[in-house]
């Protein structure tokens, strides 16, 4: 059996001792940790008892949740799964008030009835054992309980204390990509009633750099395609992401592709990942040298003539420069840099460019670099050498991380922009008090100044470096005083000792999540921390948006457990405290004190116009999830029933108003259909001409659309000019000439609240956003073509004076470092004392900073060690053993973290691969005493980034993860 | 706001204990234990299958089930 | 008859593990106690593959030949289930199983492991179908609701088949046919005997590699 490319070991014999057990060793925990090492010893359960003694006694308790009783009522709930970006359906069976089964729902068109572990798993988030179970507030080190009111006053209080002395900039409002559309929009508002633009949530440490790389160079920061479509790709290239991993069902989707098509499964990545094991063909690169690889394809695909010259000509600008810099990657060049032979990336060059379409899929191997905008750029622009974006099968297919972590994105969770990426110039105030009824100059009130208003703030990767500056390294009145913090791991940013000085510094810090985080568990910190117990989406109803851009209602399923609420209650309860509820709140329905999700909802339909996110009414939301089964498990699409014609979720953009009943974008900047078909062309976002060059397309546009040619976003001017005006009613007049207020000609479709402007041009079969070219040279981004940089700790010295950091710099408020600290790593000879390079990644059964799903005894069971990767060869130098205890020591503030060894082929020699979803030990001590009672996670071990590094990407302030130096020794 | 639902809010405090004396069961008596879910409360009537019943096949070809093999073609 | 059995196709399997957790979560099964695990060989290395494995309710199972106390049924559709009222937890079905099936809630060196537990393939054990009785000793039973096992039903990449033997031969044929190679269906000819449906692309046949 399993001879398909086996290595020649005899499998039968492996596959019998692994699955006997080691029946006498079965207690010995130092018998490996090879990743399910705890289950190869558990044949006869020995394994397992020497578990339960380790274990807190909450965790084998009896559920009340047991079998499905007879002769009750047992109602089905329909919601989404709350982690990953796929969007999996969770069917949930209730009986009494209680989550007693999970079925598969069959009619979903995206996960068909499958989960992960994970989503396997869901139901136990709703038992709950490790939760937190009602607020708390940590007196001298010590947990006191107390009540929701006294909590809020209290929390309020110092809150507007610190408003008084410090302005509204000194706090720091993180949200979180588990938050739904509705709460992510509303705590986005909450920031600014508040007055500050320092409101930020994961996506900054995940794909801030997709979003600002793929917005940059066509239009929109998002998936063009969808995971479904990928079944049409004729090769899969996957770089930097790890899906059989990090979004398991998506897989069903990738090999039923390579499967029907026979299709080349590429994977690159400095890893052999379980991805990889299912690859056709698997490279493996030195990490942090992704711009050389895809320059290294380019160079093949130029030299060969394999790019799409049509393509080019209608839909690109600025190639020739990009095959200036391409030309410089030779073969001989890449390998020198990357590793890889020449040989294998013309192989893959070939392979991508004489199987199209072919689709391009990265996850954050590409985005959490120092360059990681520049990567993602470079990806793209390969798939527009190869005229695959806008095509089925094609796409640059970006496989977010949370469930919601787009949704969050879009409706403007970030430091950077308002809600739909309208941005915090004057403008978007003004477009967004319309939106909410408040007059702008109650907005710029709110704020410490207009300058302030209008300035990206500060983002979550160096928050404490905002706690701790001097007055003269921070661009605002006052460092940082207070965090509040909802639904974010505290063990996910790089540099954690001096993250933990940053928190020992905060005078408040306010936690709302389902469970204590690592904030909670830091030693140092000994009062002012407030811990909100809030239930997860499945206590609660809204909408999110998976990584294809469909938005799916999750239907509440039980009652939010213990005394949590759900995040609209507490943002309500905080605002009113605070003392702008009735302003916020003006046109959304309070029921007691929970906001009406649905009411939030259409608020955001009135006013998200720039991404299209006003089709997607909750009634249509709601209608899509009753009748998915009508939609078609490939293109997604309705082919009967009330949704039919519509795309499963009203992927975005989904124009106009709800009654226009646009079907959604599936595909993004698809030519080959109409606009009310889901059609569109590549975003006019940045101008129209450059250097005596048009920037909008040359003869390619959207099916059955009356201008035949590029042209520009529609506004009033742009509808006058073509005699559309007339097409508008009177009472859309009405509001343009209101909006204008003297200047009509200036409003256009993003600002136009009737949105008839786009009604019209919808009408004469073209998109509003206009029709352009993609730019391959973005000329606003500090590197305007793409160039390789080396890591700021890079393991090739040799390299740094040829592909120097970008210069230090100041942004978001603070300096940024990068070719000094560079410069000095590698003129120190930091490699003699780290030698290999470390990088980071996930693991299937936890999901970002892990408390949740480590809490999970069902996934807690699967994975009960933390631990590092390290190659044969490298272990067999150092004497390591597979499984024994080992330092791993990082080149900053002494980082350093007690894991246990894997040793294993998967990662190469020199490298050194841990997961980054565990915490609650530090340096070797359990800081299991410090979190609350009962809500300690079933599994501790130590955060990966107490020994990751300084660097950051220019655009986005993404942090560098993936790419440091370390140095391994036994423990 | 609804009513709090039963057996869902118990106060933490006797929640732990329950835990507690479920630790023991599982652990102690190792007879029923080994069951996927608990001990069987005393003096609840066996429900046993005749001899005949538990060799019955269970097996049916529903909706369901046509539509898990139909899933498993694509 | 239907003759319902487990196949997973090695070329779809990611080692995900939702088919461990929707077992735990269908059956509450507690900790220490693992009806189903993914098992993975040349770990890290080009030619990874990865199963998983239960009870796979085999023809004339090799456990039910060993237990001194007798206490296993087979099915007319072939599933393998056992009385806990009988059972002694003396382990040598353990020993006889090759897939390491049978798991125990405790271990001493002299005496009782507990009660045996197993995979049951979502059909209960020798008790009313759907009883609580039932549930509370060997978890739910599926089949009788005319469901099959959870952890195949929610398998990631439908690598995981469960059902009638017959129908899954056909559908693992036909996806060795499109991708002209198989890796074999692991485990099927130690559990069912030697295929012989003749084609090459059948469970074990010579273009998946055999079994």
């Amino acid at each position: 059996m399993l001879v398909k490319r086996s290595s020649g070991k005899a499998p039968r014999g492996s596959l019998l001792r692994a699955l006997s057990g080691d029946f006498n060793g079965a207690g010995n925990l130092e018998s490996g940790v090879s990743r399910r090492g705890f289950l190869r010893r558990s044949g006869l359960a020995a394994g397992g008892i020497a578990a339960i003694g380790a274990l807190p006694a909450a965790m084998i308790r009896r559920s009340e949740a047991g079998p499905v009783l007879p002769d009750v009522e047992l109602v089905t709930r329909k919601n989404v799964c709350t982690h990953c970006s796929v969007g999996c359906t969770v069917i949930a069976e209730v009986q009494n008030g209680v989550w007693v089964g999970q079925e598969p729902g069959w009619e979903s068109p995206i996960n068909q009835g499958t989960h992960c572990a994970k989503g396997a798993s869901v139901r136990e988030l709703t038992k709950g054992t490790r939760r937190v179970k009602y607020p708390l507030k940590l007196v001298d080190g010590e947990w006191k309980r107390l009540s929701w009111d006294q909590a809020i006053e209290e929390i309020g209080t110092r809150l507007l204390e610190i408003r008084q002395a410090s302005g509204p900039d000194a706090v720091f409002w993180l949200g979180s990509a588990k938050f739904s559309n509705e709460g992510a929009y509303l705590y986005r508002k909450l920031a600014a009633f508040w007055g500050t633009n320092n409101v930020d949530h994961q996506a900054r440490i995940c794909h801030s750099t997709t979003v600002a790389g793929v917005a940059n160079t066509w239009g929109y920061g998002a998936m063009t395609n969808s995971y479904n479509d990928i079944q049409n790709s004729k090769a899969l290239l996957i770089v930097g992401g790890n899906p059989a991993e990090a979004h398991p069902v998506s897989l069903q989707h990738m090999l039923r592709g390579k499967e029907h098509n026979r299709a080349p499964f590429i994977v690159i990545d400095p890893r052999f990942t379980r991805t990889a094991a299912h690859a056709t063909e698997y490279v493996r690169i030195r990490p942090g040298t992704d711009i050389p690889i895809a320059w290294g394809l380019l160079w093949h695909i130029f030299e060969n003539g394999w790019e799409d010259k049509e393509y080019i000509r209608q839909r690109v600008y600025g190639m020739d420069e990009i095959r200036a810099e391409v030309r410089k990657w030779t073969p001989e060049e890449v390998e020198r840099v990357t590793g890889v032979p020449g040989s294998q990336v013309r192989r893959v060059a070939e392979a991508i460019a004489r199987n199209k379409p072919s689709t391009v899929i990265w996850c954050m191997g590409i985005t959490q670099h120092t360059v990681g905008t520049a990567n993602v750029r470079a990806l793209s622009i390969l798939q527009l050498a190869l005229g695959n974006i806008g095509v089925e099968g094609g796409g640059a297919n970006i496989y977010r991380g949370h469930c919601n972590v787009q949704g969050a994105t879009d409706f403007g969770l970030d430091v950077t922009t308002l809600p739909a990426y309208y941005g915090l110039a004057e403008g978007a105030w003004k477009h967004f008090g319309r939106v909410w009824d408040v007059d702008y100059d109650y907005l710029k009130g709110r704020f410490g100044s207009k300058d302030l208003m209008e300035a990206k703030g500060i983002p979550t990767t160096r928050w404490f470096d905002a706690v701790l500056a001097r007055p003269d390294q921070i661009d605002q009145p006052s460092p940082l005083r207070a965090m509040v913090c909802f639904g974010h791991g505290g063990n996910t940013v790089t540099r954690m000792p001096e993250m933990i000085k940053g928190l020992e510094k905060l005078s408040l810090l306010v936690i709302a999540d389902p469970h204590p985080t690592t904030f909670a568990a830091i030693k140092e910190r000994r009062d002012g921390t407030y811990i909100l117990p809030t239930c997860t989406q499945f206590e609660t109803d809204g909408s999110r948006t998976c990584s294809n851009r469909s938005m799916q209602w999750g239907e509440k399923v039980v009652e939010p457990i213990f005394e949590s609420k759900d995040d609209y209650t507490i943002m309500y309860l905080l605002a009113r405290k605070l003392g702008f509820a009735d302003e916020m709140f003006k046109h959304i329905t309070v029921e007691e004190t929970r906001p009406v999700p649905e009411d939030i909802l259409r608020e955001m339909n009135r006013g998200c116009l720039a991404i299209g996110a006003t089709g997607q009414s909750p009634e249509r939301l709601k209608m899509h999830m009753k009748h998915q089964a009508d939609f078609d498990k490939i293109t997604m699409r309705a082919t009967s029933g009330p949704c039919a014609g519509d795309y499963y979720g009203l992927p975005w953009p989904c124009w106009g108003h709800p009654e226009i009943r646009h079907p959604g974008s599936a595909i993004l900047y698809d030519t080959s259909k109409s606009v009310m078909d889901g059609g569109g062309g590549f975003r006019a976002r940045f101008g129209v001409e450059r250097n005596g060059v048009s920037l909008l397309a040359d003869g390619s546009y959207p099916k059955g659309s009356e201008i035949e040619d590029g042209y520009p976003e529609f506004t009033m001017a742009v509808l006058r000019k073509l005699g559309w005006d007339k097409d508008l009613t009177p009472e859309e007049m009405r509001v343009v000439e209101a909006v204008g207020g003297g200047k009509t000609d200036e409003v256009s479709w993003q600002t136009d609240l009737s949105m008839g402007i786009i009604r019209v041009a919808l009408k004469h079969g073209c998109v509003p956003y206009g029709n352009a070219k993609a730019r391959a040279v973005a000329w606003s981004l500090p590197d305007p073509v793409p160039v390789h940089r080396e890591p700021i700790y890079s393991p090739r010295p040799d390299l740094v004076k040829a592909y120097p950091a970008i210069e230090d710099r100041r942004d978001f408020r603070l300096v940024q470092l990068a070719r000094s600290l560079q410069f000095k790593a590698a003129e120190s000879d930091l490699r003699g004392k780290f030698p290999m390079v470390l990088t980071s990644g996930r693991l299937v059964e936890y999901e970002g900073g892990g408390e949740e799903t480590r809490s999970n005894p069902w996934l807690a069971e699967l994975q009960q060690s933390m631990f590092a990767e390290i190659n044969r060869k490298d272990a067999e130098r150092l004497g390591i053993r597979d499984g024994s205890w080992i330092w791993v020591h990082g080149p900053e503030n002494a980082g350093r973290a007690k894991v246990r060894a894997l040793v294993t082929d998967r990662v190469g020699t020199g490298t050194v691969f841990m997961p980054f979803h565990f915490s609650g030990q530090w340096q070797g001590d359990s800081l299991r005493r410090n979190y609350p009672p009962d809500t300690d996670p079933i599994v501790l071990g130590e955060p990966v980034n107490g020994v990751t590094t300084y660097g950051y990407d220019p655009v986005t302030f993404m942090q560098e993860t993936k790419v440091t130096l370390c140095r391994v020794e036994p423990a | 706001m609804k009513p709090e639902e039963p057996g869902q809010k118990a106060g933490p405090r006797q929640k732990a204990g329950l835990e507690r004396r479920d630790l023991l069961k599982s652990l102690g008596l190792g007879a029923a234990g080994a069951a996927a879910a608990t001990v069987m409360p005393h003096g609840t009537a066996q429900a046993a299958e005749s001899p005949r019943d538990q060799v019955k096949a269970r097996y049916r070809e529903t909706d369901h089930v046509k539509r898990f093999y139909a899933l498993n073609r694509l | 008859m239907a003759r319902m059995k487990f196949l997973c196709d090695a070329e779809r399997c990611i080692e995900c593990n939702a088919c461990v957790t929707a077992c735990k979560n269908e059956h509450e099964v507690p900790w220490g106690i693992n009806r189903r695990r993914v098992v993975t060989l040349d770990d890290g290395v080009p030619g990874e593959r990865s199963i998983s494995m239960a009870c796979m309710h085999c023809n004339d199972p090799p456990c039910a030949a060993v237990c001194p106390v007798d206490c296993f049924i087979q099915t007319a559709d072939g599933v393998v289930l056992h009385s806990k009222d009988l059972c002694i937890g003396c382990g040598y079905c353990f020993y006889a199983c090759p897939f390491g099936a049978p798991q125990y809630p405790q271990t001493t060196n002299f005496g009782s492991r507990g009660k045996m537990d197993k995979c049951t393939f979502c059909a209960g054990g020798p008790e009313a179908d759907g009883s609580v009785e039932e549930y509370q000793k060997y978890g739910s039973n599926r089949l009788a609701e005319g469901k099959l096992p959870l952890c195949a039903e929610m398998c990631s990449t439908r690598a995981l088949m469960a059902g009638d033997g017959e129908v899954l031969a056909d559908i693992y044929q036909e996806r060795s046919a499109r991708r002209g190679y198989g890796s074999g269906a692991a485990g099927w000819s130690v559990a069912y005997g030697q295929h012989d449906r003749g084609s090459p692309f059948a469970p074990g046949g010579p273009s998946t590699g055999g079994a």
